[in-house]
């Protein structure tokens, strides 16, 4: 745990039984998404059966990593540690190109506060965070 | 067909303690003194209560005490404070939000478990930063949010009135007018904490933002405090202190969210659907209605209920507001003692507290003239939240 004098670090992702490949692919530097097999429906967060047919039947699939950003805050009286208080971050909830309201949450990164948009193009990019971690975050897509 | 329970039940009395920020008193104070208040208001004597119920959680997220009568005062704490070891035939303790504790006391009555039920809930300003997540790791829930910052409240909803903003082309001058109108109310209400400190829009525009685009008004007070009621059966109501407020509609919410805040639309969705339970349990709809009072917990809420109860379109809610329809004068008051946002932070029972009274006859300068129905809603839409329609007379 964190002694005395030593960096204060985000909270760090613990995969667990269901979410673990998530995390797994994400430190390869894949978005991999949970995926019904019997209903065709792209799932985040995991859960343990599909949340539209209660199937088990699920795996995990790499998506393309596109998406737009679906809504935003600008977070100014930040709370959660490892987060400096007087630097505002943005918040994208995230629409994955995949699927209509397959949403994720992610710091909208590379681009000022001011000018992350609702419907903006994003992509994939990967924050390393620890050894086996890496957190999915999103860019502004300007294309291939 | 009209709820089983409609009308059976009713609110025969109710009781404040002082609200205050960051008080030195315990919780438990503010709890015994609303509890006293609420039994005397409907004319009991304490050895009358013979039902209990609470929610007994912290009203907060992230890193707070939960110490017994500090920050919660749950049944058993109550059973000593009133001395009813031996007299209490009937008690509940329900996680979430109020509208299920009162629901299932109002069947308790009705169905004769208990005579008089006390229903409470205490509420604190927590300690140190208001929901502050100070965690090494994140785990279960929390581990597509709190590595991204995304754990305070605020935040969480504040991302709903982006969209609705973005999708329905609404400002932040549209919420201003809400607000300074729920102040406007505030200030008929002596009880309440923003009672004395009226708002303006200026003042709303230029206030620091805490997630846009929620600034601090956008919020509601954190207080110390507790608001209890007293129900009885319909029959038991007749005789006592005050005309009573009839529980003639009651749904809870069955919709639960996905993705941890994510997507706006299920605030709107289970809304909606909470909304055709309480209209058909009570055999009424949006326009019987005198007055709303309508969750504020964030102010966003103002729009999903206005919409997902059916009292304006998808869409409409922030020209409704700003028509002048929701002031006292207009046709439907909305949220008339300024409830969370103007009151405090009572986790519903403003809401609560104010549709009795408005039906009772006994809101005084904000008295509605003739208010047979008032609604009251709790929570953000989807699961935990729960509605409730009280009236004048039993009988829809
Ligand atoms: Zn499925």
């Amino acid at each position: 745990m964190t002694g005395e004098g030593a960096p204060v670090t985000k909270p760090v992702p613990v995969p667990d039984a269901i979410t673990a490949p998530f995390w797994e692919a994400a430190n390869r530097g894949v978005l991999a998404i949970q995926h019904c097999g019997d209903c065709d429906t792209s799932i985040h967060p995991p859960a343990a059966l599909c949340p539209d047919c209660q199937s088990p039947a699920l795996a995990f699939r790499e998506v393309s990593g596109r998406g737009r950003v679906y809504t935003h805050t600008i977070v100014r009286d930040n709370v959660t540690q490892g987060f400096a208080r007087d630097e505002p971050y943005v918040i994208g909830i995230i629409e994955l190109a995949e699927q209509e309201r397959l949403l994720l949450i992610a710091n909208v990164v590379g681009v000022a506060l001011e000018d992350v948009r609702v419907g903006m193009p994003v992509r994939v990019t990967f924050e390393r965070l620890t050894e086996s971690i890496a957190l999915p975050q999103f860019e502004p897509d300007e294309g291939d | 067909m009209v709820g089983e329970l409609s009308g059976k039940a009713a609110i025969v009395g109710l009781g404040y303690s002082k609200l205050e920020r960051r008080s030195p008193r315990p919780l438990a104070h503010f709890a015994r003194e609303a509890a006293h208040a609420a039994i005397a208001d409907a004319g009991l004597r304490v050895e009358d209560i013979d039902g209990l119920g609470t929610i007994p959680n912290i009203a907060a997220y992230g890193n707070t005490g939960d110490l017994e009568g500090i920050d919660i005062v749950s049944v058993p704490n109550m059973i000593r404070m009133l001395g009813r070891e031996r007299g209490i035939r009937w008690h509940v303790q329900t996680p979430g939000l109020c509208p299920d504790t009162i629901i299932a006391a109002a069947a308790a009555v009705a169905a004769g478990a208990c005579d008089y039920a006390l229903v409470w809930r205490a509420v604190n300003v927590p300690k140190g930063r208001y929901s502050d997540f100070s965690r090494a790791e994140a785990r279960g829930e929390h581990q597509f949010r709190a590595p991204y910052g995304f754990t305070m409240p605020a935040a969480w909803q504040s991302v709903a009135l982006r969209k609705y903003m973005h999708d329905h082309g609404s400002t932040r001058e549209d919420m201003a007018a809400f607000v300074v109108q729920n102040r406007k109310n505030t200030q008929l209400n002596p009880k309440a904490y923003w009672h004395g400190t009226p708002l303006t829009v200026e003042e709303y525009l230029e206030a620091p933002m805490v997630a846009d685009p929620f600034c601090l008004y956008d919020c509601d007070i954190p207080v110390d405090g507790c608001v209890a009621v007293v129900l009885a059966s319909a029959e038991r109501a007749r005789d006592l202190a005050q005309p009573p407020a009839y529980l003639t509609g009651y749904a809870q919410t069955t919709w639960p969210t996905r993705g941890g805040f994510t997507d706006s639309e299920h605030l709107w969705e289970g809304a909606a659907a909470m909304g055709e339970k309480l209209w058909a349990s009570a055999g009424l709809g949006p326009g019987d209605m005198d007055v709303a009072m309508l969750y504020d917990g964030f102010s966003v809420f103002l729009y999903v209920w206005l919409e997902g109860l059916g009292f304006v379109p998808r869409g409409e809610a922030a020209s409704y507001i700003a028509s002048g329809a929701t002031a006292l004068d207009g046709e439907l008051p909305l949220n008339t003692s300024g409830c969370s946002l103007g009151e405090g932070r009572l986790h519903g029972m403003a809401q609560v507290s104010e549709a009795v009274l408005q039906v009772m006859g006994r809101a005084e300068g904000r008295q509605i003239e003739g208010a047979a129905h008032a609604v009251a809603t709790v929570g953000a839409g989807t699961l935990a939240s729960g509605g409730l329609i009280f009236s004048r007379e039993a009988r829809a």
